[in-house]
This record gives C-alpha cells, structure tokens and sequence, in this order.
C-alpha cells in the first residue's frame, strides 16, 4: 500500500511567542520548532499500517527550508521518502493555499491512503486534510481512532462527541485525519537517525497563483485568565458556590 | 627417569594451561579496544591498595577478606620456592641446599601456617556456612581448589618431618608438584583465572563509578547488540570474575526478589564470549527483563573486589535495545517528553517559568552571581520538591550568597543516558552545554545528586569542565558553626534517619557532610541497614522512576527500602535527592496504615527550619 | 442573509445550533440599520420536529432538507445537498457550530465552494471590510483577529461555549417552514456510515472520560468510596484513584490515574484528597478543568487546580452532591 502522511513543523510547546513588527504572525527567527504532536499520531498510525500490509510511506511537507528538519525525523522513525513543497510564505498561509500546495505535489503520486493529523498546533484551523481531499478527489474522514485496511476499502472509527463512535467504509484511495492518542508515539532510535541520511527528500515548488482566503489582521497575548480560585465560605456554602461556579463560568456541568 | 616425568607433566599441564589462555586471550584481544590508561595515578594508587593489600576485598567482608588476603600473600610468597623446587625437579639447578635457601624456607612455614588458617575458614564457610552470594550449590571445583591449597601447605609442612630422599619424602615431593600442575591446568577455564587477571583488570577499571564511554555516531556506533559488540575491558572482565557474589547480595533489584543478578550477567557475558557466536544477540544472552530491573546504583561495581564494571555491560545492551527501538513502553513515553518538552514530565516550560518567577529568581550573570542553580526537572516542576528548593534558596539568600538561573534548562539527559537511549542523552547533552558556556558559570550548585553525576562527570567526556556541587556539600560548607534554633512551625525533631542517594553516597562520596548538617541542626541520626557510601536503592535510577509495575518476580525496590529505614525507628526520613524522595513517599503511601506516622523532610528544608 | 447551520442526528437538534444563532443575530444587528435575514437549514431525514424547534427563532425562515439519502450523516451527502442550498439562497455568511460533524464537512464545503473557512471563532468584532473574526492559536498562546477574503459567502465555525444559546432571540410567532428539494445522487456518496455507538462499559477507559471524580489517600478508608462515588454519579463522571488507592487494592489497577496509571484529560477532574504527587499531576494535566478539595492548603494539587476548597472533603462533598441535585 502506497500511504501518505503529511506533517507540519510548527513552533514547539515551550516556545515564547513573539509577534513580528507588523503585529499580525510570530517572529519565526526566535522560534524553535517541532513536529505537529497530532501529525505524529498521524505518522506513527502510518509505520504501523505500513509494517502490518506492505508498502511505502511518504511523508509530505509544506513550508520553509527548516522543514526539512521534521522531514528527516520523520525519515528517522520509519518513513521511506519525504516530498518538500518548498516556499517561504507557506509556514503562515492558510488552509486552501497549503491544501493547494500539497496537492500540486502529491497529486501525480497516486496515494492509496493519505493520512493527516487532526489540526495543527500552530494555527490550529484543522481545515487541511479535507481540503487536500477535496482537491484530490477523495473520500474522508476525520477524528479518527483506529483503521482497518480491507482489500480496496477502508473501515475507520469516527469519534463523535459525548463518548460515541462510528465506524464509516470509503473505498480507496481515501484521506483520514487522525485524532491525537490512536497510538502510543514511537521515539527515533539511533538506527532509524542513521539510515534517514540515506534517504530522499523531493523538493516541489508550490503552485503559483493560489490566494489565501483568510488572513490575519491583528495577532496578540490573550489576557491571562487561568489561576487557581480558592472558594472560601463553610463547607456547605463552599460547596454551593463551586457547582454554580463549574455550572456558570467553566460550563462543565 | 623422574626428571623426565615431571618434565612431560609440565609440559602438559603448560599446554593445558596456554591454550585455554589463549583461547580468553583472543577473545580479549578481538574485542574492539575499550582499554583505558588515564589518571595513571589514581590507577597506580588503586592497584597498591586493592591488589596488593586486598583493601577492597577485606573491607566488606573482613573475616572471608583477611583470610583470602592470607591466601594470596602466601601464594605470593611461595613463588620463588616453588620455582626453586622445579629448577631442582626438572634438572636445571639444585639450589635447594643453599643458605638463602634454607632461610626463605623458614619464612615461608609462617606464611604456610598462615595459608592454612586461610584456606581453612574459607573452605569451611564455602562447604558448610555456604553463604548465598556464592551460588545455591557448593561448587565442587571450588572445593578441590580449597583442597589443593591446603594439600600444597601440608606437604610442604611435611617436608620438616620427611626426609628428602625417603620414599615418603618422594612422594610427598611429587604429590606437591603435582597439584601445583594440575592446579595450572585448572586456573584458565575457572573462577580462578583471577588470579592472573584480576591485577589487570582492577588497573583497567575505570577511576569513576559508572562511567559509560559515549557512543561515537560517526563511526555508526549503537551500543551492545551482539557478542562482537562487547569491548575489550567487558571481555576482560568476564573472564576475571570469581564469582565471589559481592555484586549479587548489593544489588538492589536482587535483593527485592527480581530477576537481574549482576553476576549472572558477567558470567552470561562469559559464556556468550566462549561460545564463539560473534553474531549472538546479547539481549538473548541476558534476558531483557533483566536488563530493566538495573536502577544503575552502581552497588555491584563500587563493591566487585576485582575490577568488573557491570554498567556498561549493563547499559551497553540496553542502548543496543534502544538502538533498535525494542525500549519498554513506560520509556517510550519519557523519550517522548524528553524529546518535545525537554524534561521527563512532559510539562510545559511555562511551568518552570511560573516557578522562577514566583521563588523570585535571576537569570544567571556571572558579573553578578556567585553561583548558579541548577533546578532539573524536579526543582523546575514538582511542586513537592520545589518547596525544598525554595529552602535552599533561603539559606542561600540568608547567608548573602548571589545566585542566579538558566533562562532555561533541558534534563541534563541521566534519564536517557542510563537507560541506553544515547541519542537523547547527547542532544540534551550538547544543547546543555552550549547553554551552560554561554552563561560561562564558575560553580553549579544544585539539590540533584543524577545532575551532579551527569554534569560535573558525564559531561566532561564533551570537554565540557566545570565545578558542580550538591547542596548538602555547599551548605554544610556555608554554614559550618552556624548555630541551630529550635525547630519552627510543626518541624519534627529528635530521631531522624538519613536515605544516602546512590549518586550522593556511593557515586560522589558525600556521606559525611549530609550528617554534619543533620547533627549540627539537633538531629540525632538513627543510621539504618545499608547506609554511606554503600546504601540500598530507592529504586528510582535507571529509568525506573518511570516504570509502570516494576516487573515481577519480587517487591519493589522502595518497599525494601522503606522499610529498611522504617527499621530504625526514626519518625522522621531525612532524603537529599528528589528520585528518592518521591519513591519513598510512594512506598509509605502504598504501605498504608503499616508505614506508620513516618515524616519525610529534605535536608535543606531540615536545615531551613532551624536555621 | 446569514446561514445557520442546524446540526442534528436522528431527529434531536444539537443544542449549540443555538449558540450559532446567537451568533447569527449578533452579527445581523451589526450589519447596518437594516439587519440582514437570518435564515436556518436543517438537513437529514424525517426532521420536522427539529425544524418546528427552530422555528421558535426569531430568523425570517427555516429551510429543511428531507432526503433519506441524509439520514446518516455522510460528508459528501452534506457537501452535496448544501452546495445546491447555498446556490439557492446565496448568503453572504454561513454559520455552524464548530462541532466534530461540522469539522468533518465545512472544510470540504469550503473548498468544493472555494470560499473562505474560519474555524473555531469565539467572538465577532467590526473590521475596516466587514467583521474580523477572534479564534485562539498557538495552543492558546496567542490569539488572532482574521479576517476573510475572496468571494461571498464566508464559512464561519464557533466554538462550543463561544455564545449563549439560551439568549438566542426568539420570534413573537413562529418562524415560516420551507422545503426545499435537492437531488443527491446515493451513488456519489462514497462513505458508509454504521449506526453510532458508546463504548462497552466493562473495561474502564478513563482516558476517554468526559468527567472524572479521583480519589487519594484524604478518602482515608475503603468504606468512605460510595461517598465519591455518589459524587461521581451526580456529576456523571468516571471514578479514578491515585497510586496508592489502588496499591491497598481499594479499586482496581485500571482506575488509577498517573505516570504509572492512565493518562487522562476530561473536561473536568475533581481531586478529592489527593495531594498531587508529580505521578498523578502528568496523568492528569491534560484536564480542561481540575478541581481540587483538600484538608491540606499547600496540597500540590492547588498549583494545578482551577478551583479548589480547603476542607474535609467528608463536608464538602455531601454538600455537593446536594447542590448538583437542584
């Protein structure tokens, strides 16, 4: 099976943002970067289909230079090829340039399967799955939890909200998006960072005359809203004014 | 006639003897070189102390150890008779009928007394007292030997009563050459190869506990994977061990009912070489189960009387596992967080920053700082152990010492590198070190005794050198006279017990300032079941902090512990390492009602609250 | 005119339709002197009673799509039957409740339309060209005013929670009811679906849990557990413990949250007397919001907790579990 798996190199958790002069995305200079912790499920779910059927896994990227940096540790844990869709103005673009991108790439590729993580950690529009879908053609689904490969179709469980489930038939070639935890993430192993040197990543250049269809105008640090509330009061009055604060303010119940 | 006899057994026994040698001698020398001569005095002082006045065979076991040492010093001793005695045999010279002669023999019935004393309790302690550490069966060569030796003493007490030319006189002669020759036969394949060995192999050893040779990725190195893979000083050591089970009864997973026997693994490492099957796999050989019960204590290398360094073995089949990818699950999880958020919770760095900022803390100046602080994982993220950080900096602050903080830290990579993930450990490693140039500090104080161990001597195999010491160590220093004041708030008092850290106690040798402190600030130190330089595990090293179940047979480690310390009858269990600290307050909780009314106090905040 | 988005399965509106509604009259009153229409679709098989619900907004009409090729949900049936609505009816904006369904076609609607997508907005504010849309980024690090180009309409998601749905306005009659007929061609759509299910009971996945009510060693004793779990049935939340609960065997292994145990993240967690060693705080820091009820104020636990009370949760809880009872 020829499987897919796209990833994004985002800024990584501990980073501390910084907007650029212009106020409306991060200063990417100061940032440090990692792989999409969603695209990882989404990688580590394709090593597995790939080590239970058969097949080659191709991991696909859209961005600046520094994204060949998750494309090798990608190569290290297991993938075999890596595609680069290499632009400067790609790491800040919007759902339907990116999608427009990977598809220009991937198209003549003829994937079985493409898979994706849910959303990104970066901008979070967890729109470009579905897109490149569409471009491409294909039957989806999102949020999923486990895959079953059948001889030209493919059985997925969909979460749905509230604790329930669905298992949803495509034919193949399909996209899914995966839902962070599917899996237990394997970690590189020396081997693996050993024989990723040997391995090819094609450069693509992404298509011209693609505008974005969001941008953004204004970016900012939201007021700090989370500290710890003690609720004083006697037990029973404590107690009270906790539900109503869980009911009202957090809506958890 | 009888020349000539002696002069065939000799040659066979010769025989015997150098081919099994060099069939041990090969497989030494095939290893890749791993042999190492730095330090050259620390070597050569380790030597004079160790092999020649048996310094560490005695110490933990001074009957068995003095009555070995009579054994070796009378082997010694015997050299030039012997010798003598088969110039004289074989033909060569008879220079038996000398005065110098005559003299040393006269000597030598002082060191023959001696050796029989020796050979005698430890022949009776092997067949009769038969203490676990040398194995469930009594070792029938090991008799003969015992048996060897004294013969060898009797007939050369005999020669007194005998007349030389007698035929009782002869035979005796000849029953002493003999077993000196077949004695010869049997050193190679047995235990009792040490005695050729072990010289080398104690000067081999590393000068520090647990040193475990970065791995080179440019020469594609992974670690253990297969017999080949073993170096040089590992084959060495499997073929010096005499199997005398020090390692086995320190060990804490041993001791806690588990798999791994640190002796089995030298001597499965033994076989593994002799087995000729270079492409063996040693995870085979070992059993991974084992593998991961090893909390790297260090227990079974600091108290080995012959020189075996059992973590690289030990760590070294691990990277070979990790290499691969076959690490248990519990550690993919750490890697994870190790390699996304750079500390082994997988916490967000704005955790620490929330941390800094409230304890009110400087990012390090060397302008303006005396010392920086190395906050690791837990004194950047437990909350627990960021209260006993938080008295350090107390202390620090009342005594007027300026100290300041990286912007930011990753796990010094202990975690990684213990468990056999190499990578991990050099990333961290580097990226460190980097950091800590650029801050450019002359001194890293800090509460973690793995941090100590990791920067202050893994790091140096970087060239990275700097002076890294553990509060205990500085605040003892820092407050040396200082008097103590009753205790505040509901601090307890009175009896106390102190857990020494393996990377503390045994691994930096700091057992006396940690009392020092404890004495001086009204504590009365009840000292429990293995403690200083020699203490028993929490069960936390290695990577097992981490484990989900510590795998079965046995208890957990930290269970023993507990109660070890429960023992003493001490309300209170002084820690001075965060890993032990956690771990033993898991073995009270889980102990429930059994653990009893048990409180646990770092040491600073000991100090802190009397101060 | 703005477009709702109704979501519904078998026949049951999702509640956070009205928050969108909201949503929608929010941004129709900002429009100008005269608001835009609101209009509502609602799309499925048998849903005249999800459509009669609707109508009680005040929006100038409901369209209902009736077609059993909808009755399961499917992302190309959707995309099909609302590519012709929004043909028909030509909004300038489409609204939906950013929801797991919503997320599984909107993007695919969008693109089929090649219009602009704004997922996951929390609030509408006036821009120079039309409004500027507030949504999170950078795991909340961050938050963006962003704005939609291109050709009308522009898709729109709010998150769950984003506007009040019991203040969406409603009408003083209810709103008119249409029809409106699609064809979608079964054959063209390519996923199928199987019917919804919960997972079975029997093994306890605590990492799925919306809730979970967690207890440590402040329970004291094996027969104070039906007082938590009292709690947890009021809130209907999972029962979890820490380490040393499950060590003294008071609850099974697999109820144990933490490094050694499951690693949950609910929407809610309440820590009865667990004092928050650092095992049980990375199993459960991923919670959304962590409650914490403790005798000991410096407790680690209060480091991580949104809310917490310092007290004998034997005290607090009954009064709980009475407050969630009105």
């Amino acid at each position: 099976m020829k499987i897919a798996v796209c990833i994004k190199q985002v800024p990584s958790r501990d980073w501390h943002p910084r907007l650029d002069d212009a106020g409306t995305w991060i200063r990417e200079s100061d940032a440090t970067y990692e792989m999409n912790e969603p695209d990882a499920y989404a990688l580590e779910e394709s090593l597995r289909l790939k080590e239970k059927h058969g097949g080659e896994v191709v991991v696909c990227s859209a961005g600046p230079a520094r994204v060949a940096q998750v494309l090798r540790e990608a190569l290290a844990r297991g993938a075999d090829r890596a595609i680069h869709v290499d632009g400067e103005a790609l790491a800040g673009a919007d759902a339907f340039v990116v999608a427009a991108a990977l598809s220009a790439a991937m198209a003549d590729e003829r994937f079985d399967l493409i898979l994706t993580g849910l959303q990104s950690d970066d901008q979070g529009l967890g729109q470009i799955g579905v897109v490149l879908a569409e471009r491409l053609g294909l039957p989806h689904a999102t949020i999923i939890m486990d895959v079953a490969v059948e001889s030209s179709s493919i059985r997925v469980k969909r979460e749905l909200e509230g604790g329930w489930f669905q298992w949803v038939t495509m034919p193949l070639p399909a996209l899914i998006t995966i839902q962070s935890g599917i899996n237990q993430l394997r970690y590189a192993t020396l081997k693996g960072i050993m024989g990723a040197k040997k391995k090819e990543i094609r450069k693509a250049a992404p298509p011209d005359g693609v505008s974005p269809r969001q941008t953004i105008v204004g970016l900012y640090v939201p007021e700090k809203t989370k500290k710890t509330q003690l609720i004083d009061g006697s037990p029973a009055q404590a107690a009270v004014e906790l539900v109503r604060r869980l009911r009202e303010e957090a809506r958890v119940i | 006639m009888s020349t000539l006899v002696l002069w065939l057994v000799l040659v066979l026994s010769i025989g015997v003897f150098a081919a099994q040698v060099a069939t041990r001698v090969r497989l030494i020398l095939a290893a890749p070189n791993t042999f190492s001569f730095d330090h050259i005095g620390l070597r050569a002082r380790r030597f004079l102390l160790d092999v020649i006045f048996q310094r560490q065979t005695i110490a933990e076991r001074p009957a068995a150890g003095l009555a070995h040492a009579l054994v070796f010093w009378g082997f010694v001793a015997f050299a030039g008779y012997t010798t003598t005695e088969f110039l004289d045999g074989l033909g060569i010279v008879d220079l038996t009928q000398t005065a110098w002669f005559a003299g040393y023999r006269l000597v030598l019935t002082g060191f023959a007394v001696a050796v029989l004393a020796g050979i005698g309790y430890l022949l009776v302690r092997r067949a009769f007292v038969r203490p676990v550490g040398l194995g469930t069966t009594v070792s029938a060569e090991s008799i003969a030997i015992g048996l060897f030796i004294a013969t060898l003493m009797v007939t050369f007490l005999l020669t007194y009563r005998l007349a030389d030319e007698s035929t009782a006189g002869r035979i005796n002669w000849w029953v002493h050459a003999i077993v000196i020759l077949a004695f010869l036969a049997l050193i190679p394949a047995s235990k009792h190869f040490h005695l050729l060995l072990s010289p080398i192999t104690i000067f081999l050893k590393s000068p520090t506990l647990g040193h475990v040779r970065n791995l080179d990725f440019e020469k594609e190195e992974v670690g253990l994977e297969t017999v080949k893979d073993l170096g040089s000083k590992m084959a060495l050591d499997a073929f010096t061990c005499v199997e005398c089970g020090r390692c086995q009864v320190n060990c804490p997973a041993w001791g806690a009912g588990k798999e791994l026997n640190p002796k089995t693994i030298i001597l499965q490492t033994q076989a593994a070489l002799l087995a000729g099957d270079r492409e063996a796999r040693l995870a085979q050989a070992y059993t991974e189960k084992a593998l991961w019960q090893c909390t790297t204590c260090g227990a079974c290398e600091n108290q080995c009387p012959v020189g075996i360094e059992h973590l690289p073995i030990l760590i070294g089949a691990r990277r070979g596992l990790v290499s691969n990818g076959d690490a248990p699950e519990y550690l993919g999880a750490v890697y994870n967080h190790l390699e996304r958020r750079g500390n082994i919770w997988g916490l967000g760095y704005d955790q620490r920053q929330k941390f800094v900022e409230s304890a009110a803390l400087e990012t390090f100046d060397p302008a303006q700082h005396d010392v920086l602080v190395w906050l690791g994982c837990a004194g950047a993220f437990e909350a627990d152990y960021q209260k006993s950080m938080r008295s350090l900096f107390e202390i620090l602050r009342a005594r007027g010492i300026r100290f300041g903080v990286l912007a930011k830290e990753r796990c010094t990579g202990d975690p990684a590198k213990r468990t056999g993930n190499e990578y991990m450990y050099q990333e961290l490693a580097t990226g460190n070190i980097a950091d800590l140039k650029a801050a450019g500090p002359k001194k890293i104080l800090t509460s973690c005794p793995h941090c100590v161990k990791t920067i202050g001597d893994d790091y140096r195999q970087f060239g990275y050198d700097v002076e890294i010491v553990h509060s205990a160590v500085f605040v003892d220093e820092l407050l040396r006279g200082r008097p103590a004041k009753a205790a505040t708030g509901d601090a307890p008092g009175g009896s106390v017990t102190f857990h020494d850290p393996c990377y503390l106690g045994r691994y930096a040798g700091k057992v006396d300032e940690p009392r020092r402190l404890l004495t001086q600030f009204g504590g009365d130190i009840a000292e429990p079941e293995r403690n200083r330089e020699n203490p028993f595990c929490c069960g936390a090293g290695g990577g097992l902090l981490f484990a989900d179940k510590e795998e079965e047979p046995g208890t957990r480690i930290s269970d023993v512990r507990f109660k070890q310390l429960r023992e003493t009858g001490a309300g209170t269990v002084v820690t001075a390492c965060p890993f032990c600290s956690i771990m033993l307050k898991g073995a009270h909780a889980s102990a429930g009602a059994a653990g009893g009314d048990v409180q646990f106090v770092d040491l600073m905040t000991y100090v802190k609250d009397r101060l | 005119m703005i477009l709702v988005i109704a979501e519904q399965r078998s026949g049951t509106l999702n509640r956070a339709t009205w928050e969108t509604v909201a949503a929608a009259q929010q941004l129709a009153a900002a429009s100008g002197p005269a608001a835009e229409a609101i209009a509502i679709v609602a799309l499925g098989s048998q849903i005249d009673g999800v459509a009669a619900e609707l109508a009680a907004a005040q929006v100038s009409e409901v369209v209902t799509i009736d077609d059993p090729a909808l009755a399961l949900y499917t992302p190309d049936g959707y995309t099909a039957a609302l590519q012709q609505v929004i043909a028909e009816l030509a909004p300038t904006l489409v609204l939906l409740p950013h929801t797991y369904q919503t997320r599984d076609f909107a993007p695919k609607l969008a693109a089929r339309l090649e219009r602009a997508l704004i997922t996951d907005a929390t609030a509408v504010k006036p821009g120079s060209s039309g409004p500027v849309f507030v949504r999170s980024m950078f795991q909340g690090k961050l938050t963006a005013d962003v704005a939609a180009h291109g050709p009308e309409p522009h898709v729109v998601t709010f998150q769950i929670g984003a506007f009040r749905g019991d203040q969406a306005g409603r009408g003083p009659a209810p709103a008119p009811i249409r029809a409106i007929h699609v064809t979608i061609d079964a054959a063209a759509i390519r996923q199928t679906p199987e019917a919804p299910f919960q997972e079975a009971k029997q093994s306890v996945d605590l990492s799925q849990a919306e809730r979970i009510v967690s207890v440590g060693r402040g329970i004291k004793g094996q027969e104070h557990l039906p007082l938590a779990r009292q709690l947890a049935d009021a809130l209907g939340a999972e029962l979890g413990a820490s380490r040393p609960i499950c060590d003294a065997g008071w609850l099974p292994m697999d109820r144990q949250v933490g490094s050694s145990g499951q690693t949950v993240a609910p929407k809610v967690y309440v820590a009865l007397g667990i004092s928050g060693a650092i095992q049980h705080l990375v199993g459960m820091k991923g919670s959304n919001v962590v409650v914490a009820i403790n005798k000991d104020p410096d407790a680690p636990i209060f480091e991580i907790a949104d809310y917490g009370i310092v007290g004998d949760l034997f005290e607090v809880v009954p009064a709980m579990i009475a407050a969630l009872k009105t």
